[in-house]
């Protein structure tokens, strides 16, 4: 079901391209979100009772 | 009254408990979007619009090109519009979510240039022009990177944010010269082909995909904007109750 077009070549690796951007916008936040909450979760066990309650 | 919900809501939206409930809330709803549109768009770009009696289907191309070269010009006004409310009213969340949108706005610069590059090699016959139009949009990337440098270079980065927030009100002069740049020089890039206000010489055949994936674009910037935005609050309030309490940590 792939339609075959003149200069595919160029047309493909330009909607390649928009696809491997679009997908790192997606992957790398979602990323970043778990490797920070682990972060968190890690540093909080750490250091117990040393939050900022005054400033919440 | 109005003025007073309008002002109270915005106070709100400045909390950062708030906007990240806010975050968690939007994105998912404003991934939907993009995909639907994405996907109406492409199966229309790839497979319903005709082939150009020109270029052949190289033209298929300017459905990504075009809404990302759009998206990364709409995307910098927005983030103009934040760093100016960052700059008078020291909104921390509207400093935030100006600098999230730079890597968002660098990535759309990037497709915009890559995709017309390899348009222009079997159309133009080069891969590159020191024409106004591509090189005023280097430059935009350019301006992009330098805000992403900026705002990592200072330690403090409430600092960082205020001096990156002023290069993105300098840098916004570049956002006409790129847009009139096919009018004011002589340039190897077409002029307008869609105009809102006037006759658009591209076919309306054309343009059912350009306009899907315009507004997919437009999701997806939305979309990524929240979730950098949320992950900055989270790594700068790290250290303050509110984040055990809401961003799923205290499990």
């Amino acid at each position: 079901m792939i339609p075959e077009f003149d200069y595919a070549p160029y047309v493909w690796s330009c909607y390649g391209l928009f696809a491997i951007i679009v997908a790192w916008q997606i992957v790398q936040p979602m990323i970043q979100h778990r490797r920070l909450q682990a972060e968190i979760r890690e540093e909080r066990a750490l250091t117990a009772g040393e939050y900022d309650d005054a400033n919440p | 009254m109005i003025w007073k919900t309008i002002k109270v809501g915005f106070h709100r939206l400045g909390s950062p408990p708030n906007f990240y409930r806010l975050c968690q809330r939007f994105s998912p709803w404003l991934w939907g979007g993009f995909f639907l549109c994405a996907a109406v768009g492409l199966y229309q770009a790839l497979y319903v619009v005709p082939p150009d009696y020109q270029q052949g289907d190289s033209f298929r191309i300017l459905y990504v090109h075009v809404p990302a070269a759009w998206q990364a010009m709409a995307g910098y006004v927005v983030m103009a519009i934040l760093a100016f409310i960052a700059l008078v009213w020291r909104i921390r969340i509207a400093e935030i979510m100006a600098m999230m949108g730079a890597p968002i706005g660098a990535a759309f610069s990037v497709i915009c240039l890559a995709t017309g590059s390899i348009w222009g090699r079997p159309m133009w016959g080069t891969w590159w022009a020191w024409d106004a139009r591509l090189t005023s949009m280097l430059v935009l990337l350019f301006i992009y990177l330098g805000i992403m440098g900026l705002y990592s270079a200072f330690e403090d980065k409430r600092k960082g944010a205020r001096i990156a927030c002023i290069l993105i009100l300098v840098g916004l002069v570049n956002i006409p010269i790129i847009h009139f740049s096919v009018e004011w020089w002589t340039t190897l890039h077409q002029g307008s082909t869609i105009r809102f206000f006037g006759e658009s010489t591209m076919h309306y055949s054309m343009m059912p995909p350009l306009v899907w994936m315009t507004i997919a674009v437009k999701f997806l910037f939305a979309a990524a904007l929240l979730d950098r935005s949320r992950n900055e609050i989270l790594d700068q309030d790290r250290r303050r109750r509110w984040v055990l309490e809401h961003a799923g940590v205290n499990r």
